[in-house]
């Protein structure tokens, strides 16, 4: 005799993925991730006001690879984050909601926001 | 208080119905819109100090940022940016938690806000007034 699984609880996994769906879960997760990154640019700040030797260490730690992986995430975060936003503000003017637009909208946030990063990391790290 | 109220089937069948506070979600709205359009003018002075100081020493840091034209500015954003994630979080808060339990998240969020502010805040006001 067989024996069925008990029934699972239907939770997010029920749904079929959409874009549209999965930026609105990054744009959540970004700006919780933006949230804990504000304190990386103040503590970067207080370091410059305090001294020399703190800045010093801030500047070590936000150069080495970790650093620089945390920044180079934080960085698209930002980007997704605003594009994000502005994809909202075309949305208050009741624009790109049909379908279709929306999708588009959603995954041109994707897209520009990774374009526009890597753009800023080459122009202001890999070429500075 | 109203968190705790418990939604029976008779409220939500009836049309007329209200949940939570009608004027403050209309201006955490407002806020959250007006707030994150300034943080699009926030996202490029942050490219240009980043470009310009990312790594560098102290004297390059003050020279920059202690330009009250640059300085200043920025304190004013750091501030605006806080209130945004204030907003943001409760957003998040209000969709997992109620109660005490939302109401001490809700504290903490305050908390850690006011400190990015104040941080924020001070150590640019030092860089522009003191060096």
């Amino acid at each position: 005799m067989t024996v069925r699984s008990r029934p699972l609880s239907p939770h997010l996994q029920i749904y079929r993925w959409t874009i549209t769906m999965a930026m609105s879960i990054v744009h959540r997760a970004t700006g919780i991730a933006n949230y804990a990154g504000m304190a990386l640019l103040v503590l970067w700040l207080a370091a410059a006001a305090w001294g020399q030797e703190p800045l010093n260490l801030v500047n070590d730690i936000y150069g080495s690879w970790f650093g620089q992986l945390v920044l180079f995430g934080f960085t698209w975060s930002l980007i997704h984050h605003m594009l994000g936003g502005i994809r909202h503000f075309i949305w208050d003017f009741i624009i790109g909601m049909e379908p279709g637009q929306r999708e588009m909208l959603a995954w041109a946030n994707l897209v520009l926001s990774i374009v526009l990063t890597l753009l800023v990391w080459t122009i202001f790290v890999w070429m500075a | 208080m109203m968190r705790e109220q418990i939604i029976t089937r008779d409220m939500v069948a009836d049309p007329k119905s209200a949940y939570g506070n009608k004027k403050a979600s209309t201006r955490h709205f407002i806020t959250q819109r007006l707030t994150g359009a300034i943080n699009i003018v926030f996202i490029g002075f942050l490219a240009y100090i980043v470009l310009r100081l990312a790594g560098q020493d102290r004297p390059d840091m003050v020279a920059t940022l202690g330009n009250g034209w640059l300085g200043l500015p920025l304190a004013a954003l750091v501030a605006v940016a806080a209130v945004h994630m204030r907003n943001g979080m409760r957003d998040v808060l209000e969709d997992y938690f109620a109660g005490s339990l939302y109401r001490l998240l809700m504290l903490l969020n305050t908390l850690f806000c006011i400190l990015v502010a104040v941080a924020g805040v001070a150590a640019l006001l030092k860089l522009v007034f003191w060096g």
